[in-house]
């Protein structure tokens, strides 16, 4: 068995430590997040489109705290799955393509792959600070679809390469 | 070993929720109702089984965690610990972060059991005090020390490379 480049391995350990660190975090200081997300989400009524009624403000504040949360526990979720599934699928990219290029892409892309997880940061984040809709699509359409993307395409081509790379092995 | 062990028992466990949801359910009920002090029963049936409810969400929450937490530990224990045993020079360093990484992940999700366990005797609350001191603080703090001293060194390594 071959290891993965070590950048790739390297992006694969801090997302994991991220998402078991979030995960802690967001169990210690629950009440810390929503008292934030809730000022937060005060401090931006147009983006909220809060009304000034307090039933109204309530529930949409209700949900753009749950949005954020929401975010938090799938950064924690797909952190610590993304991370050792690009670990697993370096080490057999590394072991089983034989092609220097194809080997160097898939690594990139799983690389690229493996900061999927922290577009949910970003959906946290944007969800409060640009309203839950418009946050969700921001983080959807500049990161969660890109590098959710980079990781798909670099799992089917591995597949591909390892069809095709036993394909030669037969015929030779 | 421990990595399959602990998904083997998330497996275990899954397919245990699911097919005894019911008789846990009505266990946990039957001792809530043992003891309505603990609860907060008060007697009346409306307010009673609102908190009952709830308590039922919770413990079948904990055992959900529990088989995701496991199966997702059992993973990141086989990925870190190879990962340290492939990268990590120094033979102290790395048999330290391997055991940490091993306990820590393994026992980490075992809280989870133990919290939804202490639900019908103890309460939501002191269930939870009771887990997270005995288990989710040193089993999940080993686990995050290891990762980040495993990021550590290979961010080192990766500097002095290039």
């Amino acid at each position: 068995m071959r290891r993965p480049p070590l950048v790739v391995v390297f992006v694969a350990l801090v997302v994991i430590a991220l998402g078991e660190t979030a995960g802690a975090l967001m169990s210690q200081l629950r009440p810390q997040i929503t008292g934030y997300a809730r000022a937060r989400v005060a401090a931006n009524p147009q983006a909220h489109g809060l009304a000034g009624s307090a039933e109204y403000d309530a529930e949409v504040t209700a949900r753009g705290v749950y949005a954020a949360e929401a975010g938090l526990s799938f950064f924690h979720t797909h952190a610590q799955g993304l991370g050792p599934l690009v670990i697993f699928a370096g080490t057999v990219a590394a072991s089983t393509v034989r092609w220097r290029l194809a080997r160097g892409a898939v690594a990139a892309l799983l690389g690229l792959g493996a900061l999927f997880p922290l577009g949910y940061l970003l959906y946290s984040v944007a969800a409060l600070e640009r309203g839950r809709d418009a946050g969700i699509e921001m983080a959807e359409r500049y990161v969660l679809t890109p590098l959710g993307s980079a990781a798909i395409v670099g799992l089917v081509a591995l597949a591909v390469l390892m069809v095709v790379g036993r394909g030669r092995d037969r015929d030779a | 070993m421990a990595a399959i062990l602990l998904i083997a028992c998330a497996e275990v466990g899954g397919a245990s929720m699911a097919r005894f949801k019911l008789e846990l359910a009505r266990g946990a009920r039957a001792v809530m109702l043992s003891r309505p002090a603990v609860h907060g029963l008060v007697g009346v049936r409306d307010v009673d089984e609102q908190i009952i409810d709830e308590a039922l969400v919770k413990f079948d929450a904990g055992l959900r965690l529990f088989h995701l937490h496991a199966e997702g530990m059992g993973l990141v224990i086989i990925a870190t610990t190879m990962t340290a045993a492939t990268l990590v020079r120094s033979e102290g360093a790395r048999r330290a972060i391997i055991l940490l990484l091993t306990v820590g992940g393994a026992g980490y999700p075992f809280g989870y059991l133990l919290w939804s366990a202490l639900i019908p005797y103890y309460g939501i609350q002191t269930g939870k005090a009771v887990a997270e001191w005995v288990v989710w603080i040193p089993f999940g703090g080993a686990t995050i020390v290891a990762a980040w001293w495993l990021v550590a060194l290979v961010g080192a390594r990766l500097v002095r490379r290039t």
